[in-house]
């Protein structure tokens, strides 16, 4: 932080003196003192608007009553909350805003955690009002949020905030005076991000939720602070509950690293732990079908098998697969039953996707497995940087700290996405950015490439590092020097001046951060961009300096924590590489056992042995690679090879439907645990409700798997687990408000400096393979969508009310070229198989390219080839040329 | 400025004043079309001679005064400040169009508070309207005939203060709206005793709890007819309990 | 002694002084107990007999599923599950409401609490039962106490004031909440 001790101002409140630093409001002053001034209109992340009038005070030397919201606190203020004058003031304006309100109060679900309820009861206000009351017509809003204008008090905070801190700007004022309301922007049912904002800052019920509609008081629910079960960014959510079913989620102003905003997902996705379709016993194949059975009956079947196979053919005819969806403790478990009950590397999670790739580079170049910089060095940052991260979809929250960063500290956005902008209905990044490179997600190396090429040829490196490193400075500007302008140029669609001008703005910024999102991560030789990119920030010096770094934006709610467990072959617990000897006997000494050292195999390599009957048994927790990898990579016919297959499941998905047993998981709302979230910060996962049905948390699985094998890893509860994780991982798990981030390691810069770079720089200053597009034909590629995240959300029925399918989205000038309109039906069709869906067309896809989510996609799998990177093992088979043909 | 940058009508948070964060933030002033239409004069002819017109020191100048109501030749009147309200209508404006008695006039637009024909001697500048309990404001004379029902003109007012409320704060937004309202009861002789007290109260929780003066404004009609013509009122309500045409309801009944 | 307090004493006249209201009861033979159930006591206006939920004259239950009787009640009796009327988007009413009568302790909270007068408390008494079970009402059940007990029912509200008349009127056109 830039001021340490900002300027102070002393000012007294009801007699009580305080310090404020200054600019704050008095209403926050009172607040620090204790007294609660009431109000309707101000909100603490909202600029003051003061159109309630509620927080009238006394202020001395003012004539009249100042609003709190609005005033600023100065040095020797008096200010007065609790005379007779204020009060008959807050008294009246209580009078006035009751005067329309109906008396819905037995009706509204705000009933009980109602301000205006509050506040009268406070107050005792009275109404002479004996006139009638304003209406307005009930209309239909949309699927999820529902208005009832005759409730509201026009406080504005809906369209504040839908405006200021979301920048959708779908909500508007409509009307003048008494007839004011709020309504959607444009004479069209309401259709938006759905983050819920305008549910939760609603003080009264004029907006409220349609999914819990009617179906608790607030009385009666139970609560439980958990983490976001979704994407990476980790939201701290509050999940309601009553009897055991799941009624609400909420967030808490500033709470976590959210600061209590949230997205459809977290808001309204909570209805998937308790979809019907819930596996809630265990299954064992008999006879060709998957019949209930009891706990004991699986797991002696899986421990018997087990042990023959281990018999017949050793440890190495294992494998393992876990989701990172699982909590700290289960992929820690997983890893440690892999490794010592089972005795075999060959174990993988779903980082492999895509978050392996940002991970190793970090690693590779500045020695680090986390980021470096955390939310709040993104919102001062003075430059960011985003490369292929579709933001405001993906990541939405880290979305709303870049917006914040922009909107109110006028930081520089440079974006190179696979977007165009437009306006549409869902916030789209590419509006708020200064300089703006659209490409298709292939070529975002060749994007990156130009980038470098403007600072060598723009003479932004650095000085001292030319002279701390000048044979790395010298072979990456040779490097740079080989390609053409005009090659990329045509690569990538956008000239040389575009990448000059982001060069120039990149070097000039003092707080620098680099975000790459899973769009580029999980794209081919995302792993050489990733190093390209660490190569820009060092050669710009912005590697090093406080407050700049690189971020890779991670994918599901734990994928971060996936790699820092050590659930990957070649990683263990705290990253350290299975091949350092010193990390190795740390564990051991840790575990009292010895590890296997056989390198093991990852995703792709394990289905390969599977295929050829190496592997014989896998042990799959919490994925479906059956419905997540192309057939292409032969992943069904591989698993359906196998002489077992156990997996633990939260639903029966493609894979649990080839298992030979399949448990019953419970979901990241019926245990404990902690996740940690993108920026490795790690945060407390608290049970809502009780396991559904039979299931049982995949870490008591685990262990009782161990312990039917015979080498039981027992556990009371999942915190003795992370205290084990605290002994075997130095320095780990800081609970607490906000991380430590580690800071770059200088030796590993050095090392990488020095000799890293030399091993791939060829293949990565090499532009990638141009796409060559002929008529009639799209670049189809797989995208995430803000509703959904993996094929969890698809079992949410709040979500699938807002997405229920998976459309083929369009740029207008493709579908028009095509002959297509939105709504109609087409044939996707390559050498590899044909896919059918419905068109529609979106302004912000580029020209070229369409978007399939790919939520729904399992059938349009068979249209991509599966490319495995060489140095992570990544697959990736996001991308595909198609034919598009309308049909029928 | 906020229309004019493309936002809705609504008043800003003053501090900061437009003076130093005006439209697109920058330093603006805003003024009316009179004043500027002085500029040439003044420019041309020099402050001094502006200066010696009108009743110096504070109320210097020419001002035009929009006169309307029952006279003879309603119409616009540039005059110098100072000259008697009296002057204004009888002379300038022709007089009282049916030659009816004064009964009251506004002395500035729809938010001055009316005055009597006791202070038709009242001087036109800034300090004697002010002193005679009104204000001079945008110089709009409206003048009222012996026999205009006041209640009924001070209803009139109250509607368009009700239709002009732009609706961002809630003491004039709600208020004016319940006003209206009470107002209307009272001319359809719908009335009771206690709704004078109401309206008092109203306009009193009103008057300087808004974000501008509009809020003020809008209730100086009400208080000053009712400070002046109080027994209109009463007459009315009187009438409308004898007719007994309110079927009042007690609450709490059970069926 | 003298002569009055012996005279006292020999004709137990003390004693036949406090025998005198007894005396008096057995010449006038009164009988005070009610020979039930043949004869059955006249109960007062506000007796607070079983609970029963009530109607309007056009036949909808009053009852708007607020909650509002589960949270005053003192013995957590009553359990209500809120929904929105079939067929009649954000109206709101009570979809199951259950009342366990071996816990209800009779004080009327609920009667009180309750905003549209939906719940009323009849004269019945005769309630007692071989299973318990038999005493966890249903909605049904105490809809149709509220028939046999409450003929006259309170007039279904027609709002006239042209500005909330279409309030008569549910709003059929909007879609049924998600499931």
């Amino acid at each position: 932080m830039d001021n340490i001790t900002a300027e102070h101002v002393r000012l007294t409140i009801d007699g009580i003196s305080i310090s404020v630093p200054k600019g704050t409001l008095v209403i926050e002053a009172a607040r620090r003192v204790g007294v609660m001034i009431p109000h309707f209109c101000y909100h603490p992340k909202l600029k003051p608007d003061a159109n309630c009038r509620m927080c009238l005070v006394e202020v001395e030397r003012m004539p009249k009553l100042q609003t709190s919201c609005s005033t600023v606190a100065t040095e020797g203020m008096t200010v007065r909350t609790a005379t007779t004058v204020v009060h008959n003031a807050h008294k009246s304006v209580l009078e006035f805003i009751l005067a329309n309100h109906p008396l819905d109060c037995p009706v509204c679900d705000q009933g009980g955690k109602c301000d205006l309820q509050d506040f009268s009861h406070q107050y005792t206000a009275t109404s002479r009002f004996a006139e009638t009351k304003r209406i307005f017509q009930k209309e239909y809003f949309s699927p999820l949020i529902e208005t009832q204008m005759n409730r509201c008090v026009q406080c504005l905070r809906c369209v504040r905030y839908c405006d200021e801190v979301m920048d959708v700007k779908a909500l508007a004022p409509i009307g003048r005076g008494t007839m004011t309301e709020i309504k959607s922007f444009g004479a069209h049912p309401l259709d938006c991000e759905f983050c819920g904002g305008c549910v939760q800052i609603c003080p009264v019920g004029a907006i409220t939720s349609r999914l819990s509609m009617y179906e608790y008081r607030p009385w009666m629910l139970k609560r439980a602070d958990t983490v976001c079960m979704f994407c990476g960014d980790g939201c701290q959510i509050t999940v309601q509950t009553k009897d055991q079913e799941l009624i609400e989620v909420n967030s808490a102003q500033g709470a976590g690293r959210n600061s209590g905003d949230l997205c459809a997902r977290g808001f309204f996705g909570f209805r998937a732990a308790s979809h019907p379709d819930r596996l809630t016993h265990p299954l064992i194949r008999r006879n060709g079908a998957l019949v209930e059975a009891t706990w004991e009956e699986a797991l002696e079947f899986v421990a018997e098998h087990t042990k023959r196979l281990k018999l017949s053919h050793g440890p190495q005819a294992f494998g393992g697969l876990i989701s990172g969806r699982c909590t700290n403790e289960e992929l820690y478990l997983f890893q440690k039953f892999m490794r010592l009950t089972i005795g075999t590397n060959n174990l993988d999670s779903s980082a492999r996707y895509g978050h392996i790739n940002g991970v190793q580079a970090m690693r590779s170049v500045q020695g680090t497995h986390r980021w470096t910089v955390t939310f709040e060095d993104i919102v001062q940052a003075d430059v960011l940087l985003l490369i292929g991260t579709n933001i405001t979809e993906a990541n939405p929250i880290t979305g709303l700290k870049v917006k914040e960063a922009v909107k109110k500290h006028e930081a520089t956005l440079l974006t190179i996405e696979a977007i165009q902008p437009a306006i549409g209905t869902i916030s789209n990044i590419s509006n708020l950015s200064k300089q703006h490179v659209c490409v298709a997600p292939s070529q975002f190396g060749a994007a990156v490439l130009g980038l470098l090429k403007a600072v060598v040829e723009g003479n932004h490196i650095d000085s001292t590092l030319r002279q701390q490193a000048p044979d790395y400075v010298s072979a990456v500007s040779q490097a740079i020097q080989q390609l053409d302008w005009e090659d990329l140029a045509v690569s990538t669609g956008v000239s040389s001046e575009s990448f000059v001008q982001m060069a120039a703005s990149l070097a000039g910024g003092r707080r620098v951060v680099a975000l790459a999102g899973q769009t580029l991560l999980r794209s081919q030789g995302a792993y050489g961009v990733c190093l390209n990119l660490l190569d820009l920030l060092l050669l710009t010096g912005k590697l090093t300096a406080q407050g700049c770094g690189f971020a890779p934006l991670a994918e599901e709610n734990n994928d971060q924590g996936a790699v820092e467990m050590g659930a990957v072959s070649a990683l263990l617990p705290g990253v350290l590489d299975l091949t350092d000897r010193d990390a190795r006997d740390q564990i051991t000494r840790a575990w009292k056992e010895d590890l296997p050292v056989a390198t093991g195999a990852t995703l792709i390599e394990m289905i390969g042995l599977a295929q050829t009957g190496i592997i014989k048994g896998l042990f799959i927790v919490g994925e479906n690679p059956v419905g997540s990898l192309p057939p292409q990579t032969g992943v069904k016919e591989a698993l359906s090879k196998l002489d077992l297959l156990v997996c633990q499941e939260l639903f029966l998905t493609e894979t649990a439907a080839l298992a030979h047993v399949v448990l019953p998981a419970a979901s990241a709302m019926e245990k404990a645990g902690t996740f940690t979230n993108t920026e490795g910060h790690v945060q407390a996962v608290r049970p809502a409700i009780d396991p559904v049905g039979d299931s049982r948390p995949d870490w008591e699985i685990l262990s009782a798997f161990s312990v039917f094998l015979g080498a039981p890893l027992e556990y009371g509860d999942a915190k003795e687990i992370l205290k084990e994780i605290r002994a075997v991982i130095p320095g780990y798990g800081s609970l607490g408000p906000s991380p430590i981030p580690p800071a770059v390691d200088p030796a590993a810069v050095d090392r990488y400096m020095n000799e890293g770079y030399r091993r791939d720089l060829a293949t990565r200053y090499t532009l990638p393979a141009r796409d060559v597009r002929q008529d009639g034909t799209v670049q189809l590629g797989l995208t995430q969508s803000l509703f959904h995240s993996g094929k969890l959300s698809t079992y949410s029925t709040g979500l699938l009310q807002i997405e229920p399918s998976g459309l083929l989205q369009m740029n207008p000038v493709d579908a028009a070229r095509l002959g297509l309109d939105a709504g109609d039906r087409v044939r996707l069709s390559n050498g590899q198989g044909k896919f059918t869906t419905t068109v529609k067309v979106l302004d912000r896809v580029p020209e070229g390219l369409a978007w399939l989510p790919d939520h729904f996609a399992q059938d349009a799998l068979r249209l991509f080839d599966c490319v495995v990177d060489p140095d992570t093992k990544v697959p990736s088979y996001r991308t595909a040329s198609v034919s598009v043909v309308k049909t029928a | 400025m906020e229309s004019l940058e493309g936002k809705r009508g609504l008043p800003r948070i003053k501090p900061p004043f437009p003076a130093t964060h005006g439209l697109y933030n920058k330093p603006t002033v805003v003024n009316n079309i009179e004043t500027l239409a002085n500029l040439p004069y003044i420019v041309g002819r020099g402050p001094e001679w502006f200066a010696s017109i009108g009743s110096p020191p504070k109320s210097t100048g020419t001002r035009v005064f929009c006169v309307s109501g029952h006279v003879k030749q309603p119409g616009n009147y540039e005059v110098p400040m100072g000259v008697t309200f009296r002057e204004l209508i009888y002379e300038h404006a022709g007089g009282m169009r049916s030659d009816k008695p004064l009964k009251a006039f506004i002395p500035g637009g729809a938010s001055a508070p009316f005055l009597t024909p006791s202070h038709l001697d009242v001087k036109l500048d800034f300090e004697s309207v002010a002193a005679a309990g009104s204000m001079l404001g945008s110089g709009g004379v409206t003048v009222m005939e012996e026999g205009t029902d006041m209640v009924w003109a001070a209803l009139r007012l109250m509607e368009f203060f009700y239709h002009e409320s732009c609706g961002k704060c809630s003491p004039c937004r709600e208020g004016s709206s319940w006003l209206v309202q009470t107002m209307r009861r009272i001319v359809a002789k719908r009335g009771q005793m206690q709704d004078l007290e109401t309206l008092v109260d109203l306009c009193k929780n009103i008057e300087g709890r808004t974000v501008c003066a509009f809020g003020d404004a809008s209730v100086a009609p009400i208080m000053s007819t009712l400070k002046h013509w109080r027994p209109e009122y009463v007459t009315l309500i009187q009438e409308a309990e004898s007719a007994n045409l309110i079927k009042l309801e007690p609450a709490g009944v059970r069926h | 002694m003298t002569f009055t307090a012996w005279l006292k004493t020999i004709t137990f006249y003390d004693i036949f002084v406090g025998m005198k209201v007894t005396m008096k009861h057995m010449v006038h033979y009164r009988p005070v107990t009610l020979q039930y159930p043949h004869e059955k006591r006249t109960l007062p206006d506000n007796y607070r007999g079983m609970l029963a939920l009530l109607r309007y004259d056009d036949g909808t239950e009053k009852c708007v599923g607020c909650d509002l009787c589960e949270a005053a009640c003192p013995s957590r009796v009553i359990r209500v599950v809120s929904a929105e009327v079939p067929g009649e988007p954000t109206k709101r009413y009570s979809k199951e409401y259950y009342m366990d009568m071996t816990r209800c302790l009779f004080c009327g909270l609920c009667v009180d609490a309750c905003p549209v007068d939906a719940l009323g408390m009849t004269r019945e008494f005769e309630w007692s039962v071989y299973d318990k079970r038999q005493l966890h009402l249903n909605k049904e059940q105490l809809l149709a106490i509220g028939d046999r007990s409450f003929p006259v029912r309170e007039k279904q509200l027609e709002l006239q004031h042209p500005n909330v008349a279409f309030f008569n009127v549910a709003f059929k056109h909007l879609p049924q909440k998600p499931g």
